[in-house]
């Protein structure tokens, strides 16, 4: 009875450690990469906030720690800012599972989508304070934007290909708890 | 909703929340860190992508062709016009090529005149490019030659025809080349026949603007853009791109390389320029540093003179 419900929580670690490798190596092939092109959605965000805010027993922080920061490190970011937002984002979402699970899911998306904003813009704002070379206000928009508008989709594609969904009433985990 | 006192979920809470508060204070001080010591947390993480991307290569290299072929077939559509514009364009540079040859004959006659001597340690070693930075922001591609083949920090990536970047950072088997357009490049420039000295710094846009430019009303647009060798970064007169004036006013420079196919990458191996330390005794007193202006007579005595 407990064992396989382990499993499955192992089993979707997996996966998305998998599916995160793969979005980081899209972004590294070396195809396309003009500058001032319009900067994409960022795919690995929409799935962390999509998977903590229905199955937060998949993503424990350090794991998405260790994949944010694999993914600073390679796509030359300063490492460890956008990790710590990332972790202080999920978190908050984390936190508020119990409030937001009877929301619809036009709520959730308009919550998730502040919260973007709100990263980015802290994003933003500690480039500024320290002084770093950054790309135009503008563009650190319509990425966030874009990330907001690929929401639905990543939470749509994760329900139907991995049944990644919001825990019904009388679903339990591997401890017998509710979840 | 209710829940059970005893539940041990209420006694982990508190501390796992001191624990996430220490996790973020950690991120946040190797970000600091970075900030402050940049080049040893880029020495890391250049040797981490030398370890790790490198292994990539047998993934990339399929997908990569893959795309190129998908965008191959939707080229073919417009194979016609393209054939058309091409024939004309030839017949142009048909013309242009009898001039290109009278001028390299006259080049040829005036350098025999002045005896010029070209550098002949200006040689350069060919990679291919492995991938590119990924994210929009950041500018750089990462190049299969690395310090194994003596590539070193500083020298000038171009492809074909001119001016790309340059490297910054290299690891074992794999170097960065950091682009012109990347936000943190800065290249000294000469925009040619008024000789003007400028900047050239990336903005992340595809035409980076010149700037500090000495007179701008002596540039104008089509002008060619080449490296000047000021403060020993490239070697003189590689070809950057030529003017164009955006509808801001600005002025940029539109690259000559081809940024949408970066496949090879030429590494110009330049060589330390020999620096010039003695003054010449017959030309000029030595100037000793702290001084400033005229000496005073007392002390300008005892140095020779």
């Amino acid at each position: 009875m407990a064992d396989p419900l382990r499993r499955d929580v192992l089993m979707h670690r997996g996966i998305f450690v998998a599916v995160a490798l793969f979005l980081i190596f899209l972004r590294l092939l070396p195809l396309g990469s003009e500058a001032g092109r319009l900067p994409g959605p960022d795919l690995l965000l929409c799935l962390i906030l999509a998977w903590v805010q229905r199955r937060p027993d998949y993503m424990p922080a350090l794991l998405i720690v260790a994949v944010v920061l694999t993914e600073d490190m390679l796509l030359l970011r300063p490492p460890g800012l956008w990790t710590a937002l990332v972790l202080v984002g999920s978190e908050i979402l984390r936190s508020r599972i119990a409030l937001t699970r009877e929301l619809s899911f036009a709520t959730e998306w308009i919550f998730i989508g502040l919260l973007m904003f709100g990263m980015f813009l802290g994003y933003h704002l500690v480039f500024a304070v320290t002084l770093l070379p950054q790309a135009g206000f503008g563009y650190a928009m319509t990425q966030a934007v874009a990330t907001v508008l690929a929401y639905p989709v990543v939470v749509w594609l994760s329900h139907v290909t991995l049944r990644v969904h919001k825990p019904g009433m009388g679903e339990v985990d591997s401890m017998g708890r509710r979840l | 909703m209710a829940k059970n006192r005893t539940n041990p979920e209420d006694f982990a809470r508190p501390i796992r929340r001191i624990l996430i508060g220490a996790l973020v204070v950690l991120l946040l001080a190797l970000f600091l860190l970075w900030r402050i010591d940049s080049p040893r947390v880029e020495r890391f993480r250049t040797a981490l992508v030398d370890r790790t991307v490198p292994s990539f290569d047998w993934v990339m290299l399929p997908v990569t062709k893959a795309v190129q072929m998908v965008q191959g077939f939707q080229s073919y559509t417009k194979l016609y016009e393209q054939n058309q514009e091409l024939r004309q364009e030839l017949k142009q540079m048909r013309g242009w090529k009898e001039a290109a040859l009278r001028l390299e004959q006259q080049n040829a006659k005036l350098l025999d005149l002045n005896q010029v001597r070209l550098d002949p340690k200006l040689t350069h070693i060919t990679g291919v490019v492995l991938a590119d930075s990924g994210s929009p922001f950041r500018q750089s591609v990462l190049i299969n030659v690395g310090e194994r083949d003596g590539v070193r920090d500083g020298w000038a990536a171009m492809d074909g025809i001119g001016l790309v970047g340059r490297i910054s950072g290299v690891g074992r088997r794999s170097a960065r080349v950091i682009l012109l357009t990347d936000s943190s490049s800065r290249i000294p420039v000469v925009v040619e026949p008024s000789g003007q000295k400028a900047l050239l710094s990336g903005d992340n846009s595809s035409a980076p603007p010149l700037e500090f430019v000495e007179k701008a009303d002596l540039v104008r647009p089509g002008d060619r853009v080449v490296t000047s060798g000021d403060g020993g970064v490239f070697p003189a007169g590689l070809l950057v791109g030529s003017v164009a004036q955006g509808p801001d006013r600005r002025l940029r420079a539109l690259l000559a390389a081809d940024y949408e196919r970066l496949d090879f990458l030429r590494v110009l191996r330049s060589h330390d320029l020999e620096a010039i330390t003695d003054p010449g005794g017959l030309v000029a007193e030595p100037v000793t540093p702290g001084e400033i202006g005229p000496p005073p007579p007392a002390e300008g005595e005892d140095s020779n003179g």
